[in-house]
């Protein structure tokens, strides 16, 4: 092979180099994944977006929070929705990958909600004995105040944002071997519904045919229903943002449509669904 | 036919009765099918949790095929196939606190342990964890993945400072949880890939699985992300290494060619660097980053002095130990061109030698007037800067499948004048070339690869 001459090979790669300047990520058809806290809400943003932009083509589905972030990290969708932040080591593959450090975009914001069974008479309990309680330390019901019977808990996955979310605010451990897993809020809220002495955690959409707990930061704090006003001045003490990620700046029919989501046409469908705005 | 009637009564009331009593009752049925429910509610936790045990291990990996072309006419043959790597990384996740990995890689002839390493995360604040076995060296290059990695192969002076990036020893890391601060503190025999001779010039560090000496190496790395707004981050930091050998020959000469120091078996060695670093992440138009790192500083090697015998003189001459100052950068440039393809561009610069120049190389003066504890150590090819210039284009046909077209062109610090440095060479058809490669000039090391790589 004959040597190739330098200069040639330098000029032809940097003219490549500036080619891709004009490969500017811009989504005709967008694709959503991750967070199942925040599915209902995406496929509601998604439907009434596609109903006053007949030409937008918006995919969305769940799988949660650290399943979507894997897949923006493999360029398997455009937007990854989370119910937690970013970790380091996501951003770094996301760095690796893309040289990015990813786009985070606050959507709509959630109070982890506390579900309890109807007939269950504890009303309030604090963070502390919440921790308590998924760590496995406190086993019976009548250790809180209740019932003399045996708790039975119910948690989501650990792909889970709000399964990461809870650990870190709430249990900050390890969740009890009895903890049951189930793949999705909407399983975690059936579980409790038929469960007397269950126990479960969510986002406050899914909260039908169940009792709120009301949560007290500690001891000595006022106990508070997760509620707009009290989610809004951050009184309800596990309050968290939801976000979607990019991987990078929006253009185009993304940016449209995120501008949408943050517009008030697109904020009033979060409180419609039963989520809270972050403006 | 009374008769007829009754009996035909008879027989409808028996086939009635019978059929009545093998009919299970509404109950019945739903205690069976309640009971079927339970058994495959047992069934299933069973089964979940044998297979939550199953997610506890994680296996990813990556293997790399490549053609090469060799400009270099000193290398024969001049292209060639080959397998880079094939590696398998397991990992077992017993408790949110403990992990065990281990990476064995296979290459055709050849099996050994790339990583084998247990960590144990701090459970109470999630900030400090300890590593303890083998596992790549604190440094930003080094600790990239090769499957991640823009250009074929690291750049000059990590490759050297840092041969087979791992490393024997315990690192202790702290990464507070809200602050973006990594900080690594390790402890390692500091002899993993470098040749360690006993008094008689053998090489001990064959299977590089204990240290030669009681000196252990310090290494220390330090990086902080910051985050620039909407332009992107800047990761920046520093890198230190503090390491001895234990000296078995009784002289060593510094890397100007003059000093002499008289040292006794067992005495230390130093050899000591500090790098800084910093990686820029801007989305511009798509992700762009600049990353950067220089490191200076005092390399070593150990000779040998074979200890005669009273009254005589020993069979071999010894060779002096040796401390090199040493610098050495790299400078990337690298732009993702849409979603499947990225272009990089690095130059890298090592000099191994920084007390003198090319031009020095070879001059009488920098050689040894010791021919007898200095053998060997003459000023020479290992003295000359190297300078490369690597372009690569990558497409990602999915995320596990990567196709890479590097080209590397390599230059060579020149000696003074020709005929002063110069190697023979044996052609592909047998003919030896005498002084075919004279380092007055620059000898063409360019290298092309395509690489093809899979991942998952």
């Amino acid at each position: 092979m004959k040597s190739l001459n330098i200069k040639s090979f330098a000029i032809v790669i940097i003219l490549l180099g500036m080619v891709g300047f004009a490969f500017a990520p811009a989504a005709d058809r967008i694709t959503v994944k991750g967070s199942d806290t925040m599915v209902i809400l995406a496929q509601k943003w998604a439907e009434v977006y596609m109903k006053s932009n007949p030409n937008a083509a918006i995919q969305v589905t769940g799988g949660g929070s650290g399943v979507g972030i894997s897949a923006l990290i493999n360029g398997a969708t455009d937007i990854a929705n989370a119910s937690r932040k970013m970790k380091p080591t996501e951003k770094d593959k996301l760095k690796a990958r893309y040289n990015t450090l990813g786009v985070e975009v606050a959507c709509a914001k959630d109070g982890i909600t506390v579900y309890l069974h109807p007939s269950n008479k504890i009303k309030e309990l604090s963070i502390k004995q919440l921790g308590e309680i998924f760590k496995g330390n406190i086993k019976n019901w009548k250790e809180v105040g209740g019932a003399d019977a045996d708790i039975k808990l119910y948690g989501r996955e650990n792909s889970s944002g709000t399964y990461v979310f809870f650990q870190e605010t709430v249990v900050k451990g390890d969740y009890a071997a009895s903890c049951q897993t189930l793949p999705g809020t909407a399983a975690v809220v059936n579980a409790v519904k038929k469960d007397p002495n269950a126990i479960g955690y969510g986002g406050a959409a899914y909260a039908e045919g169940i009792e709120l707990c009301k949560v007290k930061k500690d001891d000595n704090s006022p106990a508070y229903l997760a509620t707009a006003e009290t989610i809004k001045s951050n009184q309800y003490p596990i309050t968290r943002y939801l976000f979607m990620y990019l991987r990078n700046k929006p253009t185009g029919a993304m940016k449209s449509y995120i501008d949408w989501i943050l517009s008030p046409e697109g904020q009033k469908l979060v409180v419609e669904m039963g989520y809270f705005p972050v403006k | 036919m009374k008769r007829i009637s009754m009996i035909a009564l008879v027989l409808v009331s028996v086939l009635f009765f019978k059929a009545n009593a093998q009919e299970p009752t509404t109950d019945e049925k739903l205690t069976e099918v309640n009971d079927k429910i339970n058994g495959l509610t047992e069934r299933l936790a069973t089964a979940e949790s044998d297979l939550s045990k199953l997610t506890k291990i994680k296996v990813s990996g990556y293997m790399q095929a490549q053609y090469q072309y060799f400009e270099n006419p000193s290398i024969q043959p001049n292209n060639y196939f080959s397998l880079r790597r094939a590696r398998v990384k397991f990992t077992y996740e017993m408790t949110d606190g403990v992990k065990f990995v281990l990476t064995p890689e296979f290459v055709p002839g050849n099996l050994s342990v790339k990583d084998a390493y247990v960590v144990l995360n701090d459970r109470w604040s999630k900030a400090f964890s300890i590593w303890a076995g083998k596992f790549n060296r604190l440094n930003y290059e080094v600790e990239y993945s090769s499957s991640s990695r823009e250009l074929a192969e690291r750049s000059t002076v990590i490759r050297t400072l840092y041969p087979g990036e791992r490393a024997i020893g315990a690192k202790l890391e702290y990464n507070p949880v809200n602050v973006p601060l990594h900080v690594q503190f390790a402890l390692l025999n500091g002899a993993d890939g470098i040749t360690i001779n006993n008094v008689s010039g053998t090489n001990l560090n064959t299977t590089e699985n204990k240290d030669f000496d009681n000196y252990k190496d310090i290494m220390v790395r330090a990086t902080y992300n910051l985050q620039l707004g909407n332009f992107g981050g800047l990761d920046f930091g520093a890198h230190g290494y503090f390491g001895s050998f234990k000296s078995n020959a009784l002289k060593t000469l510094s890397s100007d060619y003059k000093t002499i120091e008289d040292v006794k078996f067992g005495d230390a060695v130093k050899r000591n660097w500090l790098g800084g670093e910093f990686q820029l992440f801007a989305d511009v138009l798509g992700g762009m980053s600049i990353k950067g790192e220089y490191i200076a500083g005092k390399n070593a090697s150990i000779g040998y002095s074979p200890v005669a015998a009273a009254g005589t003189t020993a069979a071999i001459p010894g060779v002096a130990n040796f401390q090199n100052n040493f610098a050495g950068y790299y400078l990337y440039f690298i732009k993702n061109l849409g979603k499947k393809n990225q272009f990089a561009f690095r130059y890298d610069y090592y000099d191994p030698n920084t007390d003198i120049t090319g031009k020095d190389v070879t001059i009488t003066k920098y050689t040894s007037a010791d021919a007898v504890t200095l053998k060997n150590r003459v000023s020479g090819k290992s003295d000359l800067a190297t300078s490369t210039f690597g372009f690569a284009l990558h497409h990602y046909f999915d995320d596990n499948l990567r196709v890479s077209l590097n080209y590397e062109i390599v230059q060579n610090e020149k000696v003074g004048s020709a005929g002063l440095l110069t190697e023979d060479y044996t052609k592909a058809d047998g003919t030896k070339v005498v002084k075919g490669l004279d380092y007055s000039n620059v000898i063409n090391q360019n290298l092309l690869t395509l690489r093809i790589q899979a991942k998952f």
